[in-house]
């Protein structure tokens, strides 16, 4: 047959120098737009259950701090019958002075059970941006 | 411009950076980042966590981290379920020991959850054994207070 094949002036490849454009694009949009689930909160050791895990302290070395539920905080000493009131943001000061005065100190934290979580927190976190590490978590009774 | 008298000559390396693989680079970026990626298998709650200044991050592996989400009303769910409170000590002890010893617990609870709740829980944990606890909260930003 005499029919010359005619070339087309239409290129037969895919355009694969934008490709790499799109990849990084992606790449940057996925990236930008991920968000790391970070794991932040104040952390606390709980005691073991058991005999053995109870220890004698001298009263003298007890802070207490009676959680309110109306989210006051009531200071007392552990051997003095004095009482303070305070709010939950007094807290980071009291335990600095108690530190201060006795590095043996404990912050003992009785919550009432109707007061919120926030109202204990709020004291926990007193306690420890005083830099203090030890303390106890209790249920105020009565 | 002419150069005087000589002949230009050609350079057999290519003055152009190869581009082709280019692509195959950053699909195998893509990739790697997309297999690699953990998403978080919890949906999440309508929870106002706490505020506090001393929040840390936590120290833990991820895999050994159990979230523990209080509701406002109380209820506890753990991987999206809802745990009767007599339930989590159980539970919990299971994922001790299958995590090493290692687990942390990550109470997620909302602000105005009753002491009370918060309480029977951290003993069902001291029941189970798990005695790391991390009381979820958001970082305060407090005047005139250094961070630590």
């Amino acid at each position: 047959m005499a029919i010359l094949k005619k070339k087309t002036k239409v290129s037969d490849k895919i355009p694969t120098s934008s490709m790499a454009d799109i990849a990084f694009l992606l790449l940057i949009f996925f990236l930008v737009t991920t968000v790391f689930d970070e794991e932040i909160g104040l952390q606390v050791v709980l005691p073991e259950r058991g005999p053995e895990a109870e220890q004698e302290v001298s009263p003298k070395n007890l802070l207490f701090y009676l959680v309110q539920p109306d989210g006051s905080v009531i200071v007392r000493r552990g051997e003095s019958p004095g009482e303070q009131r305070i709010t939950g943001r007094q807290v980071e000061g009291v335990m600095r002075q108690a530190l201060a005065d006795n590095p043996n100190v404990i912050g003992v934290v009785q919550t009432h059970p109707q007061a919120r979580y926030e109202h204990m927190i709020a004291v926990l976190d007193g306690i420890q941006s005083a830099g203090a590490t030890r303390f106890s978590l209790q249920l105020l009774e009565g | 411009m002419p150069m005087q008298g000589g002949f230009k000559r050609k350079s057999k390396v290519a003055s152009e950076i190869p581009d082709s693989s280019l692509a195959d680079i950053a699909f195998l970026l893509l990739i790697f980042f997309m297999v690699t990626t953990v998403f978080r298998k919890e949906s999440p709650r309508e929870i106002e966590q706490p505020e506090a200044a001393a929040t840390q991050q936590v120290d833990e592996k991820r895999k050994n981290i159990l979230h523990l989400w209080v509701e406002r009303n109380g209820q506890v769910f753990i991987n999206d379920a809802l745990v009767p409170m007599d339930a989590i000590s159980g539970l919990t002890q299971q994922l001790y020991e299958e995590t090493d010893r290692q687990l942390v617990v990550a109470i997620r609870s909302d602000r105005e959850v009753p002491y009370g709740t918060i309480n029977q829980i951290t003993e069902e944990l001291r029941d189970g054994g798990a005695l790391r606890v991390n009381f979820a909260t958001n970082f305060e930003e407090r005047v005139g207070a250094a961070r630590r």
